[in-house]
């Protein structure tokens, strides 16, 4: 992430979480964080329990953030922010954690016909999973599944797809929703098998290898303490404990975690309510 | 048919449908957006490359060192000896791998066992160059307190930290200077060996110090049986203490668990190193000054005193080369002793005020501001071995208007750093006492001057260090101040062309002067030889006779030196 991306990143986030920018110049800005902003991005929990407690009116913080130190003037203090210090860090966390659940209706894209009449939405869930492939090493792949509340059908790639819409937190109006057919704890339940079902079917080397390395490290380990009846304890315990760390170091394995999710009530054309694949 | 563990997280659900049930707190669709972008930058694109990099700044990993990092990471596992020689950057190969780890979520506890006198340059380095949130560990509580400990290994192998160190599991385990571990037989190894850890590094410049065994346990604590069981160890390829056989096979091994860089494969051709002596004359009134001294001094000698005094004398004979006020002080203290009480001052050491107060001007300084002034606007370097001779400087040359700051050990972390900015930014001189000592890279200045001379080439060594160092991009000037007819002449011809310190890195340095002086000081030796000669073509002889000892037990080193390294890392990477 280079540093525009990085400043243009901390402004999204700031304007978000209610803080103001208060100065901004070329290479720096200076911002009044929100409460739980000021939360998120300091570790002051003692501060804030007091304040609490005692009812005082708070003082969040106020940064100063520099994006480019190099022509930055001296006289105005600040902290170096890029990808890879703690505070961008926090700033991240906190961008996902403020992030997690929505429930939208997409702004109508169909005027509705002449007839006037009310209009349903086509109801889908939306779940951005981060699956990492994990062994003595990691790498990561975003999945970004949606699954149709009424008819079962699952898209991957949901996001790119919704992404360009406009969202809107409220129904709008002349526009209503009716009980989905599926329910969301099903259609969790289907996206989990779905995705399961891809991963097994990917290119498993990784993990064949991995494992491979596993096997050879322990039947190194077994020749260096074999198996005797007069091995001393201490030498049992100590050659389990070089297992168990062979074991930690090398198991492959696949952790899936949620980024987010959502309900997303989809417009659609009229003519088309029946065959709704074809929107998208 | 293998199956492959999956572990899905389903934390989130009940969140989600109590949001629904509640129909309140909902994220808006920009805020949505934000966390699936914060996310994306944070995921991991593949298994082998490396991202650290990505994510640090203020400085540029040399190619080695980047070469280390893969290595160490795909190759190696995470497990592994990291040998460089010193001055190629292990502390940063090290910095590197712990947070490519912690960027990968494969690091959360990391543990960095460092000898005590370097926890804080770690803690620091880790904080400010790769922005690990690393601690030093001082109090045992801290010990389940924090994720990343810096601690001495010393102190945390002793009760109580013992207990608590050995109760945790640690991702990662960092031990610098590990050439302690060499003995399997110490409380150090075993500590180590019973640590939990998953990956760990072990860094050492000399992985080998007198037998090929401290090798093989050293690869026992990362990876028992790598080298096979002790006995077969010993059968396989120890021929005697340092001599191996099945070298080949040996060295194939080796390379597994262990990477070395040294100068010369590396292609890490340092700039020239371009030195100067320049000749000094005294005036007539610092002659009699330096006479007046020299005598004092060797008169004392020859009646023999003790050895507090007899330090003292030593000095006094150095800091005369260096400036009246060095003098000054130090006939201050020797005399605020041995003349309390008296009404009056003996003779003798009144003679030697009185030849002191003559002395108003100093031949040095006075080139110093015209070789300062000549170099200007680029930046030097001065190092002094004296406060006094400091403070005067800095005087001096604010009078000459050069803007100068003072460096030395005494200073606080804070205000070391505070001067070495205003030295980049500002000031065109740093004045400087100590040349070792911590995270001081000045390798924006190139220019050195040695105002006067510590007669102990490690410490000539470590100031070069100072600015001669990997970073460095231009040749390095070093401008050595000599009085002429003086003692500081001979050892500036003894440093400079008789052992040629100055011109290149002299490997082994510390190892060859302790084959040479034994246990005793070199200057202490080097005094007793020019204060034991009668005259001035004695003391060139003794010198002389010195440095041909240096160079033979400089050749015996460097000898025995090439054939360890050839029989354990080979001559070239394959």
């Amino acid at each position: 992430m280079d540093q525009k991306k990085v400043r243009e990143f901390t402004e999204r986030y700031l304007k978000l979480n209610d803080c103001h920018i208060l100065e901004s110049g070329p290479t720096y800005l200076l911002t009044q964080l929100s409460i739980h902003a000021d939360k998120d991005l300091l570790n002051r929990p003692f501060y804030w329990m007091y304040v609490e407690r005692m009812n005082l009116p708070p003082q969040p913080v106020r940064l100063s953030f520099v994006f480019d130190p190099e022509n930055h003037p001296e006289e105005i203090r600040g902290e170096h922010l890029f990808y890879g210090t703690p505070r961008f860090a926090k700033i991240l966390q906190s961008a996902q954690k403020h992030g997690k659940f929505v429930r939208l209706y997409e702004e109508p894209r169909y005027e509705p016909a002449y007839t006037d009449l009310t209009k349903p939405y086509s109801p889908w869930l939306a779940v951005n999973y981060k699956v990492s492939y994990v062994c003595d090493q990691k790498r990561d792949r975003l999945c970004s599944l949606g699954i149709n509340l009424n008819d079962g059908t699952i898209r991957e790639g949901f996001y790119e797809v919704i992404k360009d819409r406009r969202w809107s937190n409220r129904l709008p109006a002349k526009r209503y929703t009716v009980e989905p057919r599926l329910q969301v704890v099903e259609a969790v339940g289907e996206l989990e098998y779905y995705l399961e079902e891809t991963i097994r079917c990917e290119d498993l080397t990784w993990a064949e290898e991995a494992e491979k390395r596993l096997q050879s490290e322990l039947e190194r380990l077994d020749v260096f303490y074999p198996d005797e009846p007069s091995m001393p304890d201490e030498i049992q315990k100590e050659k389990k404990r070089r297992r168990e760390e062979i074991v930690w170091q090398f198991h492959p394995r696949v952790e899936i975690s949620v980024i987010n999710a959502g309900l997303f009530y989809v417009d659609t054309p009229q003519q088309n309510l029946t065959n709704q694949k074809i929107w998208l | 048919m293998y199956t492959l563990p999956i572990r899905m997280d389903r934390e989130w659900l009940h969140q989600f449908l109590k949001r629904i049930e509640t129909d309140s707190d909902w994220a808006t669709w920009e805020r949505f957006q934000l966390a699936l972008e914060a996310a994306e930058t944070e995921m991991i694109p593949s298994f082998e490359s490396i991202q650290s990099l990505k994510q640090i700044q203020g400085f540029r990993p040399l190619p080695h060192q980047i070469d280390v990092v893969e290595r160490v990471i795909n190759e190696m596992r995470g497990r592994a000896i990291l040998a460089d020689e010193v001055g190629l950057g292990k502390t940063i190969e090290a910095g590197l791998i712990l947070k490519e780890y912690l960027l990968r979520g494969l690091v959360k506890r990391a543990l960095i066992l460092v000898p005590s006198s370097l926890v804080l340059q770690w803690t620091r380095e880790l904080n400010q160059k790769f922005q690990i949130p690393a601690v030093a560990q001082k109090k045992a509580w801290m010990w389940d307190k924090y994720e990343i400990i810096v601690a001495s290994l010393d102190t945390a192998k002793r009760e109580p930290h013992r207990d608590y160190v050995l109760n945790q599991h640690y991702d990662m385990v960092i031990v610098d200077e590990a050439h302690k571990l060499k003995n399997r037989r110490t409380k150090n190894w075993q500590f180590i060996n019973d640590l939990k850890k998953k990956y760990c590094l072990l860094l050492t410049a000399t992985p080998v110090q007198n037998e090929i065994e401290e090798l093989y346990n050293l690869v026992t604590l990362l990876k028992p049986g790598q080298l096979g069981k002790q006995s077969q160890f010993q059968s396989d390829y120890v021929a005697g203490k340092r001599k191996a056989k099945n070298e080949a096979q040996l060295r194939e091994e080796i390379r597994r668990v262990l990477i070395r860089n040294r100068r010369r494969d590396s292609n890490l051709h340092l700039t020239r190193r371009l030195v100067q002596t320049i000749p000094i004359e005294l005036s007539e009134e610092e002659r009699l000054l330096y006479e007046g001294i020299t005598e004092f001094v060797r008169d004392r000698y020859r009646r023999g005193t003790d050895l507090k005094s007899m330090l003292a004398l030593f000095v006094l004979q150095k800091e005369v080369c260096s400036s009246r006020d060095a003098v000054f002080h130090t006939l201050f203290k020797l005399f605020q002793k041995g003349e309390q009480g008296k009404e009056n001052l003996s003779p003798e050491v009144a003679h030697l005020i009185e030849l002191l107060r003559k002395v108003t001007r100093s031949s040095k300084v006075n080139a110093a501001v015209e070789l300062i002034k000549q170099i200007a606007p680029e930046k030097v370097i001065l190092f002094t071995e004296y406060r006094a001779t400091q403070e005067m400087l800095i005087r001096e040359l604010a009078k000459a208007g050069i803007h100068a700051v003072p460096f030395r050990g005494g200073f606080n972390r804070n205000k070391k750093d505070w001067m070495m900015e205003i030295f980049q930014k500002r000031a065109q001189v740093m004045i400087a006492t100590e040349a070792g000592g911590e995270g001081i890279n000045l390798q924006f200045c190139h220019h050195m001057i040695n105002f006067d001379m510590p007669w102990n080439p490690m410490r000539v060594e470590q100031r070069i260090g100072r600015i001669h160092r990997l970073g460095q991009t231009k040749d390095v000037h070093i401008y050595n101040f000599s009085t002429i007819n003086t003692i500081e002449e001979h050892i500036i011809w003894l440093l400079h062309e008789k052992i040629r310190l100055f011109e290149s890195v002299i490997g082994e340095l510390e190892t060859i002067l302790e084959k040479v002086d034994g246990a005793s000081t070199i200057e202490q030796n080097l005094m007793k030889l020019v204060l034991e000669s009668a005259d001035d073509d004695r003391i060139r002889q003794e010198l002389s006779k010195w440095g041909d000892q240096f160079h033979q037990k400089k050749q015996e080193v460097e000898k025995q030196k090439e054939e360890e390294e050839l029989l354990l890392y080979g001559s070239e990477e394959g």
